[in-house]
């Protein structure tokens, strides 16, 4: 039973991680469209500016925080000298572009900082909790609330306040936005800057237990991309169920099911996927969109 | 270098100047390119034509990621799986002393028919849901060939020879390589050329230029989309085979991700939709880390990302679009607009207007 909990827990927590950047590509297609492929590779970038920082004996949440800054400003910058000129073309050749700047961010860093892997500080400490008689650890625990906390602040800033409505108008329609007055171009920077900042801080949260190398985020992006099919592109609570989902199933088959094992664990949302799409072409918690010729 | 090799080659349809349309030209092109393929591996030292071989390899490969992603506009993110699939298939069946013929037909059929499972379920989703499934192909297919290790030799990966020259042949090894990879190859690339020039290819550029066109014309895109994914497929398990034939060995490092990523760079950075463009791409697939090891190994990953993102900023059609872009250039020149354009084809991007400009069309691809 204590294993059990434990391993929901720790789910929930890698859950999380699936989640944010999962989050952060549903944010970015429903402003411009797009899936951006590089969002595991920006999220990287920037847990090495924070390992970076730290290693100038800069205080942990200091440098995670300076990381998010320059995760904003690189998510914009992004946007407005890369993709603006294939947003509003052919989707498929924008993935392509965005396939191409996840190479060439993995190629600087792995050149910058080398492929080796690189010891990231934690920001929680290591140890466990009893909580009913079950031992589970801070960093699972930590890992989850600080996402959920980044998310629950994301929702307030999209409902609550005038920015928030103004990048709605702008994802749901960007040209009737443009005629009432919106600044379209700045709020789709803002939108990237956005989404790369829901990477960074779950690259900054898993980084310790990845250890930072180059690719670190590659297996990460492919459950966030899972996680967007099965939870459908237009929802966004459904993709951090979603999320959850796969953190904890893939944890509980990697133990329980002899065959699949801690190394093919990463086929679990791939099987569930499967099924999914047979059964609900949609995902699970999407809706049908009808496009007109 | 690319002007050199394309001229040859590109088609008749190709806008270009009077004497490539003369009959005779039309019939000695071909004939010239076979003499060309037929004496090549007899002057090359063994490296060169070990490099050829490669590139041959890699060329399939590309070719196969062209039929789905370059004419049916379906990004995969998975061919370098099939080519690792079949390499294993091809590594196997080896070990076992099947017949060699029966080697590559299973070589071709078992990842066609993974291909085809995989297309059933990713292309029911439209979209750009082929490239968020495919890419875990390679993700998946690493540590699975490390599991099965009863077929695949784990880790340490599995070594086959089979290509030895006849006896009194007189050529050498890697001369009866390369004929083989010629051989093999050029009956796939003219069964694609033709492929892509009739019906089917039709079918394939209506689905990727407009799904709801296509539907309404009775074309099924899902239908077609699998098609062209299945066929891609059996092509990778194709260039498997040839890369066991030419590299000999095989592990699950084969079909790393990067490998994947690498392969879809080369192909749009020769050309999609261009049959010059994958043999292209198979030559940058080889020759380019081959360059920048001598530079800086851990330099690859970073010059092959800002080729490509460079080669989609200003030549989307990739190299094979080169000297169509340099005769638009000239005749712009010629006709006194004043300097030449960068060498953009304004026709294959839609985005290259200001926003203010914007297509009224809704966004397509998300049914």
């Amino acid at each position: 039973m204590g294993e059990f909990v434990q391993l929901v827990v720790d789910g929930l927590s890698t859950g999380s991680v699936y989640a944010a950047i999962a989050l952060a590509i549903v944010l970015v297609h429903s402003a411009t469209g797009l899936v951006n492929f590089a969002q595991g590779g920006m999220a990287v970038l920037a847990a090495y500016v924070a390992w970076v920082l730290t290693n100038q004996s800069v205080p942990l949440v200091v440098a995670v925080l300076a990381s998010i800054v320059f995760s904003f400003v690189l998510g914009a910058v992004v946007e407005r000298y890369l993709m603006r000129r294939f947003e509003r073309g052919d989707p498929d050749t924008a993935v392509v572009v965005t396939i191409g700047l996840l190479t060439l961010i993995t190629g600087i860093a792995g050149w910058l900082w080398s492929y080796n892997n690189q010891q990231f500080p934690s920001l929680f400490p290591l140890d466990t909790v009893s909580f009913l008689g079950v031992s589970i650890s801070i960093r699972s625990i930590g890992t989850t609330l600080s996402i959920v906390a980044v998310m629950i602040v994301l929702q307030l800033l999209f409902v609550r306040t005038k920015l928030g409505l103004a990048l709605r108008a702008v994802a749901i329609n960007p040209q009737s936005a443009a005629f009432s007055g919106l600044p379209v171009e700045r709020l789709l920077m803002v939108g990237w800057g956005l989404a790369a900042v829901l990477g960074a801080v779950a690259g900054a949260l898993v980084a310790p237990q990845l250890t930072l190398t180059p690719g670190m985020l590659d297996n990460a992006l492919v459950y966030a991309l899972a996680a967007v099919i099965l939870g459908g592109l237009t929802s966004p609570v459904g993709v951090v169920i979603a999320a959850w989902m796969i953190g904890v199933l893939e944890n509980l088959a990697a133990v329980y099911v002899p065959f699949i094992g801690h190394d093919l664990k990463i086929a679990v949302p791939f099987i569930l996927l499967f099924v999914v799409l047979v059964v609900r072409p949609q995902g699970l918690f999407g809706r049908k969109t009808v496009v007109r010729v | 270098m690319a002007r050199v090799m394309t001229a040859p080659a590109s088609s008749p349809s190709s806008p270009s100047s009077s004497w490539r349309r003369r009959p005779w030209v039309r019939w000695a092109t071909p004939l010239l390119i076979v003499a060309v393929l037929a004496v090549l591996p007899l002057v090359g030292t063994e490296f060169q034509n070990e490099t050829l071989a490669r590139i041959g390899v890699f060329a399939v490969a590309v070719l196969g990621l062209n039929v789905v992603m370059g004419y049916t506009g379906q990004v995969s993110l998975g061919q370098i799986f099939f080519l690792g699939f079949g390499a294993y298939v091809t590594a196997y069946g080896v070990s076992q002393d099947w017949n060699i013929v029966l080697v590559f037909v299973l070589a071709c059929l078992l990842p066609a028919a993974a291909g085809l499972l995989v297309a059933l379920a990713a292309a029911r989703l439209g979209g750009l849901a082929i490239a968020m499934v495919t890419i875990a192909l390679p993700i998946v297919g690493v540590p699975l060939a490390k599991r099965l290790n009863e077929y695949t030799g784990g880790s340490q990966g599995l070594s086959a020879r089979f290509a030895e020259s006849p006896e009194g042949s007189g050529l050498y090894d890697d001369q009866w390589t390369l004929y083989l990879v010629i051989a093999i190859g050029g009956v796939v690339f003219l069964l694609t050329h033709f492929l892509v020039r009739g019906k089917y290819g039709r079918a394939f550029a209506i689905v990727k230029g407009n799904e709801n066109v296509a539907a309404s014309m009775g074309i099924s895109p899902y239908r077609y989309k699998v098609l062209a994914f299945t066929i891609a497929s059996a092509i990778g398990g194709v260039s498997g085979f040839l890369y066991m034939l030419v590299i000999q060995y095989t592990s699950p490092e084969t079909m790393s991700f990067g490998h994947s990523i690498e392969l879809l760079a080369a192909m749009v950075i020769g050309g999609a939709a261009s049959i010059v463009g994958s043999l292209l791409g198979g030559a940058f697939y080889v020759l380019v880390p081959q360059l920048t090891n001598q530079v800086d190994a851990s330099l690859t990953a970073l010059l092959q990302g800002a080729i490509l993102l460079v080669v989609l900023f200003v030549l989307p059609g990739g190299l094979a679009s080169l000297p169509r872009a340099l005769t638009r250039g000239r005749r712009r020149l010629r006709a006194g607009r004043g300097p030449a354009a960068p060498p953009t084809t304004p026709s294959s991007t839609p985005g290259s207007g200001t926003a203010a400009e914007q297509p009224e069309t809704e966004r397509q691809g998300h049914a």
